[in-house]
């Protein structure tokens, strides 16, 4: 399995959860995700990366992008993510200080 | 081969098409090679990364690497073990600059930090429309 999405409804938020690869091949297909949820109208997102085993910059570029086009309608994204492989990713590419990036879901689903 | 000898080589060659869904075969592959050399699972983790990441910039990044050439449409990697070290090169078609990667989204993270980040001695050279990405990791 490459990139699998699943995406549900917790309140006011919608939950992105990740399961798989997010890389040069399987990054565009969260990226598309992600903008059908904003023209949705779901402008609070949750990406659970819990069950991430991979991301490259290809990936950090696409959750990049998804914040700039939420925050253009004054939303939030916000990550689930507690793996250390992937938590060094965000402060090698010092994006660890641009994103929200929580322990636990419940944490992230408090936060806008 | 074994963890410390002085000088194995795993003499690990693989050749793909510049096709983004064929880069996570390399990274299977890569973490299969270095798992051999090195019983720490950190390490092999983050050279998956560096490799996977130095495959995306290869495939998807660089400007100028549209070639009709069948050598030109092919990524090579190269991983070799020597004195206690693991060496990694990744080649392909492109002038080594970066432009926007196809399906990336709507920003570029500049890929070139991470592998610096990863790797204390990434080497990029580029020569006759070609670019190699050389680093090495102490096992």
């Amino acid at each position: 399995m490459d990139l699998s999405l699943d995406t549900r409804q917790e309140g006011d938020h919608t939950v992105i959860a990740v399961s798989g690869e997010i890389d040069v091949y399987t990054a565009p297909k969260l990226r598309d995700r992600i903008s059908e949820l904003v023209s949705d109208g779901s402008y609070h997102l949750v990406v659970d990366m819990e069950n991430v085993d991979f991301l490259d910059s290809t990936g950090l570029g696409v959750l990049v992008g998804g914040l700039k086009k939420l925050r253009t309608h004054d939303g939030s994204m916000q990550l689930v993510c507690t793996q250390e492989r992937l938590l060094k990713i965000f402060r090698i590419t010092q994006l660890a200080k641009v994103f929200a990036i929580h322990d636990s879901l419940a944490d992230a689903l408090a936060s806008k | 081969m074994g963890v410390g000898s002085a000088r194995t080589r795993t003499g690990v060659s693989l050749s793909i098409a510049r096709d983004p869904s064929l880069v996570r075969t390399v990274r299977l592959v890569a973490a299969a090679v270095v798992r051999r050399a090195s019983e720490d699972e950190e390490l092999v983790e983050e050279i998956r990364l560096a490799i996977g990441e130095a495959c995306a910039v290869l495939v998807a990044g660089l400007s100028g690497a549209a070639t009709d050439d069948a050598e030109g449409d092919r990524l090579q990697l190269e991983i070799d073990v020597d004195s206690g070290r693991l060496f990694v090169t990744v080649r392909s078609a492109g002038d080594g600059l970066l432009s926007a990667a196809p399906g990336a989204g709507d920003t570029m993270v500049d890929p070139w930090a991470l592998l610096r980040g990863l790797s204390d001695d990434l080497v990029v050279e580029t020569q006759d429309g070609r670019t190699a990405l050389a680093m090495s990791w102490s096992l």
